[in-house]
């Protein structure tokens, strides 16, 4: 909490129970990463580990941590343990736990003893009914320890007898067959348990109480926080590792090495050869690339950034500064939130059915940077709506105080105290639009693996003619290729659409991994430079 | 924001009355050449706006006028120009969901009317879209069911709530009451990070990785489960929930938590006594928004689903993942044409419908608890 200091003012004897409790809070750690393990199939559940096979070894566990919990639980109530339980474990645990057992017992009931609906139905009712009670009615150190220590002895159990062996299996009988088998029952079954006595034994460390419930609580959210990072480091950890072969494939360094590139009228060789990046898809390359749908990206997102950028700070300087708080303010916040929850299939059969036919009857550049625009137009709205709102009224007063029009208030004071935010804003928006599939599906897309020949050239692409419009570009008007979406076509293409590609997973998860890069760069820059002004503001 | 306050007839008319008020004196107040200038460039975006939308190969034309009589507007009268660009902007973006709306309203049109069916002898348009199951655009009878669609949604949304509601309260519980500072510098962005992986990442991934697996694991025909669609798009769904309902946890006064704190609870009693409560509008506010985002999600599904309309067996069986209304757009609308590609824009409308009310829904609620945490905004 903020602005709580924490201080242990009475530190009463720590020495043997709290170590027991605290030990078996880390036997519960270690199981789940087994259960973990064996879930990913690291280890297999048969795999002999310290002389034992593994189901055995978690059984055994398992059984030896209920132990404790239980031991601990009942230690408390005879009195052998200092702690500080309330009167009850309390209505929720007591739900839960009811809950929890009545899915256990009818499970064992209509599975293990074959029992009918109406068996299984009973011996539920009466498992949950005496977990209930066995939860609310006793004393807190019982009521919290008893029930959850129990079910992974039982847990424990079943496994180490063989009733959940390695060979198990569960049909669930349904008209379209699927079914639990032992390398996915086993590890799940085994981390429930192992949270639900780490819990438990938690609890017991904090000596139950208001404090035991605390220390119980936080093991569980830390545990949360700490597997949501996990989950995002394995995501970008794995793609990158599968990415970086092919990405990386044939990069050659040195004068010359690079192909042959005119800029502005000059001819030059790069000194670096990437052909992943600088490459198309042809029979005769050595190395495939995705250049076209590198460049589709970069141009996607500059044309959706010119639509959406002078827009979206022209109607967040409106409803800040110039409307009156009111109905039209309402109706436009409605409409900017209701924009920013869209779903991005939406905008994509709005821009087939608004755009395509009005620029040039086909899929092309064009519409796809309209169609991201509008995605990206209540994100730029809402951040710079944010940061004007942020900026002191004081500032405002100030410069009307110098007898200057709202406009220029606006131009010199406003805006650039807001900048920052609404920088921050478009690169974030920015990011997400990047990375977007579904709208450029329907509006844009091209051929499944473009050739380098086909990469767009927007700017060389203009030319005046003599009917109206004058301007024309047909470079624009074009059907082109962006990474989300050939990342999307090279899974979704057949054999045959696809056969200049050797290596083709390779391929693929190089597109993954350099999509993947341009989106979290954006992201990088955008959370850097938050930050950067942050502590520039709070230096001030 | 506050909730719109009911006007009556009369209420309204005074309302007229002063606006044209306004508007009198906003004429009378202002030079004739800015008058003019801001008209013609107001008239000639709204002709390039007609053109537009009649398809005309005239459209440039106003629009370059627009331009330059906005460029001599901005050199000889910045302030009022500015202020008229502005409102234009505000407008177009109330405009851009009006169009939304009536686009795919008139495109899904033939298939609702295709679908119509008599209840006692009353003619309703398109219910038969919700009533039969059955999908076959191809092979007659030809018919647009959207409820092996919906019922896909249905589930993948349940899972993914699932996942993402507890998770994701708990990671904002984490990020605004419990984290040390600098765990939290590097948690939150973490989230940030999450929700910035492209969607075709999150499916390409699971297509390749967690349908084999889950196959394997089920002893499943053939691959793609509503199941792990469900899981994926709850992970997709998180950072939303996260950092909504983090902005709900922060919003609650830091005065209510000292006073519980001094009072002698744990930090743990606060949040589940005062703070939770207090911010529970704000909390469920956040999760109505992450069920938005599972209901919206398109590419994780299309790639991992099978993509062959229908109802798994039985109905609660998911795991078989067949088709959502997101994967159906998306994976159908290369060779639809006529009325199936109308009964895609129907889907469309499904969703954006749906979404939209979500988005209310939620607005009204952070609403209503601002003002109840007697917030100023």
């Amino acid at each position: 909490m903020a602005g709580a200091v924490e201080s242990s003012l009475v530190n009463e004897d720590t020495s043997g129970t709290e170590t027991i409790a605290a030990s078996a809070v880390g036997l519960a750690a270690v199981l789940f990463a087994l259960s973990l393990a064996a879930l990913f199939e690291f280890v297999a559940i048969t795999d002999p580990i310290a002389g034992v096979s593994m189901v055995v070894l978690l059984g055994a566990l398992l059984v030896v941590l209920g132990a404790a919990v239980v031991a601990f639980g009942v230690g408390s109530r005879l009195g052998y343990v200092a702690t500080q339980p309330r009167p009850s474990a309390g209505l929720v645990a007591s739900v839960a736990f009811a809950g929890l057992w009545f899915v256990v017992g009818g499970l064992v009931a209509s599975q293990t003893l074959g029992l009918g609906t109406v068996g299984w139905g009973a011996t539920a009712l009466v498992t949950g009914g005496v977990a209930f009670a066995a939860t609310a009615l006793p004393r807190e150190d019982i009521g919290s320890t008893l029930p959850a220590g129990s079910l992974a002895i039982l847990t424990g159990v079943i496994f180490l007898a063989g009733i959940i062996g390695p060979s198990w299996v569960w049909d669930l009988g349904w008209e379209q067959q699927a079914s639990f088998n032992a390398e996915f029952a086993i590890p799940v079954v085994t981390a429930f348990c192992s949270l639900l006595a780490g819990w438990a034994s938690a609890k017991a460390y904090g000596g139950f109480g208001a404090r035991g419930r605390h220390v119980g609580a936080y093991v569980l959210v830390y545990l949360n926080a700490l597997s949501i990072i996990a989950v995002l480091f394995l995501l970008v950890a794995f793609t990158v590792l599968k990415g970086l072969p092919g990405l990386f494939n044939g990069l050659a360094f040195g004068p010359g090495a690079g192909p042959e590139t005119t800029l502005f009228g000059v001819t030059f060789t790069l000194p670096v050869s990437w052909p992943f990046v600088m490459n198309g898809v042809a029979l005769l390359n050595d190395i495939n690339g995705v250049l076209p749908a590198i460049v589709g990206t970069i141009w996607l997102v500059i044309g959706a950034v010119v639509f959406a950028v002078p827009l979206g700070v022209g109607a967040a300087v409106f409803i800040t500064e110039y409307a009156e708080r009111g109905r039209f303010t309402q109706v436009v916040e409605v409409a900017t939130n209701g924009l920013w929850s869209t779903p991005s299939i939406v905008f994509g059969l709005f821009g087939l059915a608004f755009l395509v036919p009005r620029l040039g009857n086909g899929k092309s550049l064009l519409a796809g940077m309209l169609t991201l625009g509008f995605m990206l137009l209540p994100l730029v709205v809402i951040t710079s709506r944010e940061a004007m709102l942020a900026v002191p009224d004081e500032y405002r007063d100030a410069s009307a105080a110098l007898g200057v029009s709202k406009w220029q208030t606006v131009r010199s004071i406003v805006l650039p105290a807001a900048l920052p935010g609404i920088v921050t804003g478009i690169i974030l928006g920015v990011g997400r639009i990047a990375g977007e599939t579904a709208p450029i599906l329907l509006t844009m897309s091209g051929s499944v693996a473009p050739p380098g020949s086909q990469t767009v050239d927007v700017i060389g692409g203009f030319e005046f003619t003599t009917a109206p419009p004058f301007v024309d570009n047909p470079e624009l008007l074009q059907a082109t290729s962006a990474l989300p979406y050939q990342l999307y076509s090279l899974i979704t293409a057949g054999v045959g659409q696809s056969s200049n590609i050797a290596n083709i997973d390779e391929f693929r998860w190089a597109t993954a991994l350099i999509l993947l890069v341009v989106v979290l760069s954006f992201y990088a820059v955008g959370i850097a430079t938050r930050y950067y002004f942050r502590r520039k503001l709070q230096h001030e | 924001m506050t909730i719109l306050p009911q006007y009556d007839g009369a209420g309204l008319r005074t309302a007229v009355r002063r606006e044209l008020q306004r508007g009198r004196d906003f004429v009378d107040e202002t030079e004739p050449d800015a008058l003019v200038t801001v008209a013609v460039a107001s008239v000639s975006l709204l002709a390039a706006f007609v053109g537009f939308l009649a398809v005309s190969s005239l459209t440039a034309i106003p629009f370059a006028v627009f331009l330059v009589a906005t460029g001599y507007g901005w050199i000889r009268h910045q302030e009022l120009t500015a202020r008229v660009l502005t409102l234009t902007t505000t407008i177009s973006t109330i405009l851009i969901l009006g169009l939304i709306l009536v686009f795919i309203f008139a495109e899904a049109w033939p298939t609702v009317e295709y679908a119509t069916m008599t209840v006692f002898g009353i003619p309703i348009p398109g219910l038969r879209l919700f009533v039969e199951t059955r999908w076959s655009p191809v092979t007659p009878p030809i018919r647009y069911s959207l409820v092996p669609m919906i019922h896909g949604t249905v589930l993948v949304t349940i899972i993914a709530t699932a996942v993402a509601a507890p998770l994701g309260v708990a990671a904002a519980l984490f990020l605004s009451e419990i984290a040390p500072r600098t765990v939290r510098e590097l948690v939150k962005p973490g989230v940030e990070i999450l929700a910035g992986i492209p969607s075709i990442v999150y499916g390409f991934i699971g297509f390749t990785i967690l349908s084999p697996w889950a196959s394997d694991q089920f002893d499943i025909v053939g691959q793609g489960t509503y199941l792990f669609v469900g899981v994926v798009v709850g992970l997709m769904a998180l950072p939303t929930v996260v950092s909504v309902a983090e902005d709900a946890l922060n919003s609650v006064p830091e005065s209510m938590k000292s006073g519980s704190l001094a009072l002698g609870t744990t930090d743990w009693q606060t949040m589940t006594s005062i703070t939770l409560p207090a911010a529970f509008s704000g909390v469920s506010a956040a999760v109505l928004l992450g069920v938005g985002r599972a209901i919206g999600e398109t590419m994780a599904a299309t790639v991992m689903l099978r993509g062959s309309p229908g109802l798994t067996k039985p109905l609660y069986n998911v795991f078989y993942g067949n088709d959502t209304l997101t994967s159906l757009i998306a994976a159908n609308y290369g060779d639809a044409d006529g009325l199936q590609l109308s009964a895609l824009f129907v889907a469309g409308v499904i969703l954006f419908i749906t979404v939209l009310f979500l988005s209310i829904g939620s607005q009204y609620i952070e609403a209503r608890m601002r003002q109840k945490l007697g917030g100023t905004d």
